[in-house]
């Protein structure tokens, strides 16, 4: 009658703290192994809100993510930039292996807005990635459940950038990245995930080549993967 | 209580049930229905208002068989050949009467084989004796023998002749010989059983929608707001939906008219990117519209127009949703986006031929498939920034080199742009990555002409 600690963590759906979550997710690979393999799963998760923090821009934050977009773009879905800083460049993305067909630009005049319009994206289930530039917000906590939801619902990747201010603050997304840069070395540290925290930062190689590298990238098929193996 | 005939002595034409439980009946004189009832509101009878009711019931059904005709104060509508599409009289009969009520209104429904006794049946109905539909033509003697002959459309002097006859059902008339009815009652009395029976063939006229949508509802009471309006919007968008069906339609752009009042009123356009029909999609599109506007009163009627009815392709047919219905999904998002942050805000972007940074790339209708200029990106020969400012931004320099929150290190480049000359607009450049002690990458250029000049034209993110 008696089970030890050893059988019952055998079940599934069973978790332990230390241990990074195993149960089966969507993911798309980032591109990046180390990265990767610091992620539940093995890579972006889709269908779900994660979190990018950064202070500056031109650390490439936003590039590290190219390998994952172009994945969440397979199958005809799109690709929305809602709100961001400026404009995204045509030939960047095209360089970056994002398919331009599928990317859409919203410009939205107000937060409100924003908000909204990625809310609709997510929802949609058009969208295979909603990438949302915003900072701190009214009723906060309330509209990361909502996207978090639409997220889950349209089976998307969503993306919110924002600066490291946020991280003080709990949120309801399941993975947070924080993205910063030594020099010309781009390096990610994970303060949530579905697993322990990752507090010290590891490289995330080729920020600035990885535009190059994501161009050969490997089978083109969306991947599930569990972590225990 | 509605009344109709001579200004001198009007009739009840028609009375709702109040008036009926205080005992008016139609045919009575208007003045005796006020003796019987002094509260009573009567309302002048308006024959073009129920003609144009009846054809906009009538554009509606032309989504369940193209045969849908006008009949007295009816429609008649063919469903034979439509009986399998919509499997069955059951289902058919359902979907009608769901739909009518949809629109607002209640409808009797009969089914039988020929059209004058399904209106015998659907009259007998509002009699309160309710008659199974029936199917097969030999029933039908039998069926309506029972039924009273003043369900007929025939004049009253020849009904009460009958009546002093002791003929006051089907039954007893249909016994008869025809000639004899012939010669007493007129050849039209004998065409009209016949036809009842399916004797004589019974052709109607189908009734042909005008290829365009005219449609106008006034409100029970006036509506305060946007979210008042969105009900009554919603019968016109299915009174829409069933006309545009019958044709194998859709609306591209639509003219919403708010009235409030006799003098103002507000006007609004949809606009589609494809034909559309479907009430509830249009509804959403309307929702965010009406929502960015303020009414200036209060509104008391609405009205729906499009002029041109464009041929529709379906949607959803397919069982597995493939790159097309991604597509038509992608379609349906962008709509509903620029319909509340406005159709500038929402765009797609693609490479255009060109080799100046400002004009190698543009925005482009989103999705309407800006194929892809060069067909791929191998023409750019160095790393192009994930941002680029919609101007350029001069630089600070120190001993002549570029700062940006720290002294920038050229990291690679210098990559030559020289174009334009042939249109005014020349560029002659030289971009380099540049990377400052923070890790920040940015693309920045200088000038041939001024080398000490440099600018911020992209970033790195």
């Amino acid at each position: 009658m008696k089970a030890t600690v050893a059988q019952l963590v055998q079940l599934p759906g069973v978790w332990r703290g230390g241990e990074l979550e195993h149960v089966v997710h969507k993911v798309v690979p980032t591109g990046h192994a180390r990265l990767d393999a610091e992620l539940p799963g093995g890579g972006w998760p889709m269908g779900t809100l994660s979190e990018v923090l950064h202070d500056g821009v031109g650390i490439g934050e936003v590039s590290f993510l190219a390998g994952a977009l172009a994945r969440a773009a397979d199958g005809a879905r799109m690709i929305a930039w809602i709100n961001a800083l400026h404009l995204p460049y045509a030939p960047a993305l095209a360089q970056a292996g994002i398919p331009l067909d599928r990317c859409l630009v919203v410009r939205p005049a107000d937060r409100e807005d924003a908000l909204w319009a990625a809310e609709q994206s997510l929802k949609s289930g058009a969208c295979g990635a909603v990438l949302l530039w915003m900072e701190r917000f009214a009723q906060e906590y309330a509209w990361l459940r909502r996207l978090q939801m639409a997220a889950e619902s349209g089976r998307a990747m969503a993306v919110l950038f924002r600066s490291t201010a946020a991280e003080r603050h709990s949120t309801p997304s399941h993975l947070r990245v924080v993205v910063a840069s030594d020099r010309a070395q781009m390096k990610v540290r994970i303060p949530k995930r579905r697993g322990p925290p990752l507090h010290q930062f590891i490289p995330c190689s080729g920020s600035h080549s990885n535009f190059l590298s994501s161009r050969s990238r490997s089978p083109n098929v969306p991947v599930l993967v569990s972590s225990r193996s | 209580m509605i009344a109709e005939g001579p200004a001198q002595r009007p009739l009840v034409a028609c009375a709702n049930r109040a008036a009926a439980d205080a005992g008016i009946r139609a045919g009575q004189a208007v003045a005796a229905a006020k003796a019987l009832a002094g509260s009573l509101r009567v309302i002048d009878r308006d024959p073009a208002a129920e003609r144009e009711t009846l054809e906009r019931i009538a554009g509606w059904a032309s989504q369940f068989t193209p045969m849908v005709s006008i009949d007295a104060q009816g429609i008649a509508m063919e469903v034979e050949s439509s009986l399998r599409l919509f499997d069955g009289h059951a289902k058919l009969t359902a979907a009608v009467s769901r739909g009518i009520r949809e629109l607002g209104f209640s409808a009797m429904l009969g089914v039988a084989p020929t059209p004058l006794a399904a209106r015998l049946f659907a009259r007998a109905e509002v009699e309160g004796r309710a008659v199974r539909g029936c199917l097969a033509l030999q029933d039908l003697p039998e069926r309506v023998a029972d039924l009273p002959l003043f369900l007929m459309d025939w004049p009253d002097k020849t009904l009460a002749r009958l009546t002093d006859l002791g003929i006051v059902r089907l039954r007893d008339i249909l016994a008869l010989p025809h000639e004899g009815i012939a010669k007493r009652f007129g050849p039209e009395i004998v065409l009209s059983l016949e036809r009842l029976t399916g004797r004589v063939a019974d052709p109607r006229e189908p009734y042909a929608a005008p290829a365009r949508f005219r449609s106008r509802l006034e409100l029970p009471a006036e509506a305060e707001g946007v979210e008042a309006l969105l009900f009554p919007l919603k019968r016109l968008l299915t009174e829409l939906e069933g006309c545009s069906r019958g044709r194998g339609a859709g609306v591209q752009r639509l003219v919403l008219r708010l009235e409030h009042g006799r003098k103002s009123h507000t006007r609004l356009a949809l606009e589609f990117a494809s034909p559309e029909r479907e009430a509830d999609f249009i509804l959403a599109i309307a929702r965010e519209k009406l929502g960015r506007l303020t009414l200036p009163a209060a509104t008391n009627a609405i009205g729906l127009r499009a002029d041109a009815l464009l041929p529709y392709v379906p949607r959803s047919s397919a069982w597995l949703p493939g790159a097309r219905e991604q597509a038509i999904e992608g379609e349906r998002l962008v709509e509903r986006l620029s319909a509340r942050l406005g159709a500038d805000r929402v765009f797609g972007i693609a490479l255009a031929d060109d080799h100046r940074p400002e004009k190698d790339w543009k925005q482009c209708h989103s999705r309407e498939g800006g194929k892809p200029a060069r067909a791929n990106a191998a023409s750019f020969r160095g790393r192009r920034p994930t941002w680029l400012l919609p101007r350029p931004h001069r630089l600070v320099t120190e001993d002549g080199l570029p700062m940006l929150q720290g002294t920038l290190d050229l990291t690679a480049g210098p990559e030559r742009i020289e174009a334009g000359w042939w249109d005014g607009e020349e560029v002659r450049r030289d971009y380099y990555v540049a990377t400052n002690a923070r890790g920040e990458s940015y693309w920045i250029y200088r000038e041939h002409r001024d080398l000490s000049a440099w600018y911020l034209h992209g970033v790195f993110s």
